[in-house]
């Protein structure tokens, strides 16, 4: 086992009350693990732990074997981790260049790459449909398009581990089918995939790992192939998930 | 007449747009409108007096010297006083905003009294440029201001930390997942806003007298022009700038010189009633 990411017993929330309670998991280097699970299970509050965005209160998290608990957003990213919101995921009053420039330029701080090549090779390979689109305004690009921006700046720094809230939301069945060749084709690169998502079936269907929550706890951790088997109604509302309440 | 009026109206334009660029980015960065920002420029201005008339250094050595003092003192008071409001909200930062205000302009009043007093300059005599009556301040009024405003343009909309501010000021939260450190560009943010307050200081300084509300006089021009020309726009700010300081001068044509004040603030109700994103500002999109 080599896992990119351990969490353990990890507490977080908002107000007073905790909204993760008690997590642990990992993810082994180059795999994908899809995190599914209904409204309210802390799905998305576990991402925005991970990042940064939100406070750990008790328990880990290791990147690469380095506890990162006490690093904020800025130095996490340093680490090796980015991270892709499920909305507001680009600057959306700037251009595609610039949203794209943000990124190379702290990925050239980190060391990673040379100044002067903002749309990397790599890049242009995985998102054809950004070349052509460098002076456009980021808001006003289509919803896919977006998120292949968000995926290609959060992928520029180079990251160990790429952490996707929902990137198939809102989306046209053309563009979510897209998205997810784009997230298998990122995989393939070397970049381990943590992602949260509603459609199931379809991040099952790249995924090696799939995590459940309920109740700001893991329900069952399992491989995607197993958990294709099971039913979902019942993995999300059956009794287990009164247990583990 | 009129001819000269706008001439004067260009001058007094191209003072108050160095402030209302500076609002506009700090507006943009923390999400406040500073209100302080007429006492600043006060005592800033009152710094590079002490530095030219009490020390006796050149007027430039003393303007350039002050400014980055200017910058320094803006850190610093943003660690002691808005730093730890951050979270607080827009309003708390808006009030804190003016009470700073406040004890700045009563410092400049404890220290140098009320009186009015000027920079160590020779006098330049007027000269007629066809019908133009003009001085040396003047023209310097206008070309230092446009080289900051070409300045400050170039920075934002060229360089990597302009970008930043431009990212934070799109979206906080993506800007700090993105790995901008905040806090470092909070800092140019106050170091910016410090070197065009303290040329904003110098020019009012120049054009008329040094006293402790020199800068708020122009409170009003300066809020109307950054929300004419668009919050977040530096061309905005400089357009802005210049349209309140014509017509509020062009204004004394037809109205008694006490109503000047008004003009700005009619300006500022027609384009929150009209467009309220401003001349050059661009509706903000959220997705």
């Amino acid at each position: 086992m080599n896992p990119v990411l351990e969490l353990s017993e990890l507490r977080a929330g908002y107000g007073t009350g905790d909204i993760l309670k008690g997590v642990s998991l990992y993810v082994e280097r180059g795999k994908i693990v899809t995190i599914i699970g209904p409204n309210g299970s802390g799905k998305s509050t576990l991402l925005k732990t991970l990042i940064g965005l939100v406070p750990v209160r008790e328990g880990d998290i290791l990147l690469n074997g380095q506890s990162i608990r006490a690093f904020g957003a800025t130095r996490r990213v340093r680490a090796g981790l980015a991270y892709v919101p499920q909305e507001y995921n680009v600057f959306a009053n700037m251009t595609v260049l610039e949203n794209l420039q943000i990124s190379h330029e702290f990925a050239a701080r980190k060391g990673h790459r040379p100044a002067g090549n903002v749309l990397s090779d790599e890049l242009r390979e995985l998102f054809p449909e950004l070349a052509g689109k460098l002076a456009t305004r980021a808001g006003n690009l289509s919803g896919g398009q977006r998120q292949m921006l968000a995926f290609a700046c959060a992928l520029s720094v180079r990251p160990d581990l790429l952490i996707l809230d929902e990137p198939s939301a809102g989306l046209s069945p053309k563009y979510m089918a897209d998205i997810f060749k784009s997230v298998e084709r990122v995989n393939k690169t070397g970049v381990s995939v943590l992602m949260v998502e509603q459609n199931a079936v379809e991040a099952l269907a790249i995924s090696d790992q799939c995590i459940v929550m309920a109740n700001g706890r893991v329900r069952l951790d399992a491989t995607a192939r197993q958990v294709e088997q099971m039913d979902l109604h019942e993995l999300y509302l059956g009794p287990l998930a009164e247990q583990a309440a | 007449m009129i001819t000269q009026t706008l001439f004067n109206g260009l001058v007094t334009g191209a003072i108050i747009s160095l402030p209302a660029l500076a609002i506009t980015l700090l507006f943009g960065v923390l999400k406040f409108p500073n209100f302080a920002v007429g006492s600043i420029v006060t005592v800033a201005a009152y710094a590079v007096f002490a530095l030219n008339v009490q020390l006796g250094w050149p007027l430039l050595v003393a303007a350039v010297v002050a400014a980055a003092l200017c910058g320094a003192f803006l850190i610093l008071v943003d660690s002691v006083i808005f730093r730890p409001m951050r979270d607080s909200g827009s309003i708390t930062l808006m009030v804190a905003s003016l009470g700073l205000g406040l004890i700045l302009e009563n410092l400049a009043r404890f220290f140098y009294g009320n009186a009015a007093r000027s920079f160590d300059l020779e006098l330049s005599m007027p000269f007629r440029v066809g019908a133009l009556r003009m001085n040396s301040e003047q023209l310097v009024a206008i070309g230092m201001s446009a080289l900051l405003m070409l300045a400050m343009y170039l920075l934002l909309m060229r360089m990597p930390m302009g970008r930043k501010m431009r990212a934070i000021a799109d979206n906080p939260s993506l800007a700090l997942v993105r790995g901008i450190d905040r806090a470092q560009v909070i800092r140019w943010t106050w170091m910016i806003n410090g070197t065009l307050l303290a040329g904003a200081g110098v020019l009012i300084g120049m054009d008329r007298a040094l006293e402790p509300l020199m800068g708020t006089n122009y409170l009003i021009a300066i809020f109307a022009a950054a929300i004419l020309g668009g919050l977040g726009s530096p061309l905005g700010a400089f357009v802005g700038a210049l349209i309140v300081g014509t017509s509020s001068e062009l204004s004394t044509l037809v109205l008694p010189p006490g109503y000047r004040t008004g003009v700005p603030l009619c300006f500022i109700a027609a384009i929150l009633i009209w467009r309220p994103q401003g001349l050059f500002g661009r509706p903000l999109i959220r997705r």
